[in-house]
């Protein structure tokens, strides 16, 4: 499977995502072209979708740190402090910030394209031993380089390719499939994606909680399982709701494997980013 | 770290911030720690970095039960969440295993104030990495009970910037010696103490701010000192300021552990 990952219909090929890196190991960039089906109902560019590009350049620098290990993430933790709007390029800038035996630690830097800052995230790996299915990251590590195919984009808003159906917004229930679209290259739910999940559903809790248009700026991913079969299905405990600002736990489980835990995320939701 | 350890050297931190911890059942561990005055901030309730050690300490030991018999445990990583500020107390700390794998262990540890009708107070993960401590994992009598309340004595206990012995070192950073009292159980600066440290950067820094989301790495051991942290600015939401924090041990020239701390401004 993964010798031809991603497929031509990919989440990772039509975000348009390009990249560079770095030749010394231990940094790398990538570029996020800001469209309108990135975006939440406040034309801003949604938390899941920046911790999708997250992910990816993170995961890529960490394979590359760990080599010839391999890697799974253990945890992602995203903070936005600017609204990335429609027309504008985010690029992330990624660096190794510790390359040890067992783990593996990634900063990555948001800035716009005029280089204000956007956020500020993390990544933690585990390092594993390779297997022959893992894919050649130094064959992905050409540079400048794209996962884009010349037909690739979103066709429609993110959250419809993905699927999500929203069943329950005061609760946070929401129900995603997984699909091929978006798997990632062990074939589980892509780490981004299952983001973008814990997003929409504390986003949906969060404003049902405080009765305002709040966004989630902040995320701390804790990944405990994959996701392989779906529906991936959320629940949300609001711990605060003010006016301007909500916290949640959202706990996700894989609800075609007996409701196996998969992960569980703090989000902080809030009004009026600059 | 975890400073749990069957030896009494290197507890200082445990008995500066005085908690009892309680196996209840198989990896499960309640907590409890008084919202004493030497840990009070600004505001009048606990420090964050207070909590922070705490919420470390409970997660920690309980990471460690469930990493033996292979090994004892390292904090890597903590994030937490603080909701509502602790004023009354005592504060009781559960704490549950969300993962054991075979390198790692994540607990998730909940807080609540039983003198505030168990008003939520924080909700944190720790990860730590499973290791082999030179002279094998501790051994417990299990259910294991851990008291490490200082003894009451007739000097008052220091507040925390006091305690640590903080310098204003620049508008943007702040220091502390790597004083014994300050060493866990391994010689090496006690986990609790850096989150300690990250906080008081992040105050400093905003001229007063309150902490309350963070999430800090842990990368390498403190081992010579002086210690500094450097707090940035990264943005300012209505919530508060988004700041990057990264300790270094100045005497062994490395970054030690980089913190993304939210920090309430306002109210």
């Amino acid at each position: 499977m993964t010798a031809a990952y991603p497929p031509d219909q990919h989440l990772l090929r039509d975000l348009r995502f390009s990249f560079d890196h770095d030749g010394d190991r231990t940094s790398s960039r990538a570029w996020m072209p800001v469209v309108e089906e990135v975006c939440t109902d406040t034309g801003r560019a949604r938390a899941g979708a920046l911790a999708t590009l997250v992910d990816v350049i993170g995961g890529g620098l960490a394979a590359t740190a760990a080599a010839p290990g391999w890697i799974a993430t253990a945890d992602l933790t995203l903070s936005v402090v600017r609204c990335a709007r429609p027309g504008s390029v985010v690029e992330a800038r990624a660096q190794v910030l510790r390359a040890g035996r067992t783990t593996v630690v990634i900063e990555v830097a948001l800035v716009d394209d005029r280089e204000e800052d956007v956020g500020i995230a993390t990544m933690s790996f585990a390092v594993l031993p390779r297997r022959d299915s893992n894919p050649e990251v130094d064959r992905m590590r050409d540079s400048p380089s794209t996962m884009a195919m010349p037909h690739s984009r979103l066709a429609r808003p993110l959250l419809d390719e993905l699927g999500v159906e929203v069943r329950d917004a005061a609760r946070g229930v929401v129900d995603v499939p997984v699909i091929d679209w978006s798997r990632n290259s062990m074939g589980a739910m892509q780490g981004g994606v299952v983001a973008t999940v814990a997003d929409v559903a504390a986003e949906a809790a969060l404003r049902s909680a405080t009765g305002e248009p709040v966004v989630v700026t902040e995320l701390y991913v804790t990944y405990l399982g994959f996701g392989r079969i779906g529906p991936v299905r959320s629940t949300v405990d609001i711990l605060a709701a003010a006016a301007a600002r909500g916290t949640a736990r959202v706990e996700l489980v894989d609800a075609g494997a007996e409701n196996r835990r998969m992960t569980v995320v703090y989000a902080v939701a809030t009004r009026d980013l600059p | 770290m975890s400073d749990a350890h069957a030896t009494d050297a290197g507890r200082d931190v445990s008995r500066y911030m005085g908690m009892t911890m309680q196996e209840l059942d198989e990896l499960r561990i309640v907590g409890h720690g008084a919202v004493a005055p030497h840990l009070l901030g600004r505001g009048g309730s606990l420090r964050a970095g207070a909590l922070l050690t705490m919420i470390d300490s409970v997660g920690g030991l309980n990471a460690g039960l469930a990493a033996l018999p292979d090994g004892w445990v390292v904090s890597t990583n903590l994030a937490a969440q603080i909701v509502a500020p602790s004023r009354a107390g005592p504060l009781r700390f559960d704490s549950g295993l969300l993962r054991r794998g075979r390198n790692n262990v994540v607990t998730a540890v909940e807080v609540r104030d039983e003198g505030a009708a168990d008003t939520l107070v924080a909700s944190g993960v720790l990860t730590s990495a499973i290791l082999v401590p030179q002279n094998g994992p501790p051994q417990w009598d299990r259910p294991l009970t851990l008291d490490t309340r200082a003894p009451t004595g007739p000097s008052p206990v220091p507040p925390v910037p006091e305690w640590l012995g903080v310098r204003m070192s620049d508008a943007d950073a702040i220091e502390i010696d790597l004083a014994p009292e300050l060493r866990n159980p391994w010689g090496i600066l006690h986990g609790g103490v850096v989150a300690a440290v990250v906080d008081l950067a992040a105050e400093h820094v905003t001229g007063g701010g309150v902490t309350t989301d963070v999430v800090l790495h842990y990368l390498a051991p403190n081992r010579i000192g002086p210690i500094r942290a450097v707090a940035r600015t990264v943005g300012t939401r209505r919530d508060g300021a988004v700041l990057r924090v990264e300790v270094c041990d100045v005497g062994a020239a490395r970054t030690t552990a980089v913190a993304v701390v939210t920090c309430a401004t306002t109210g």
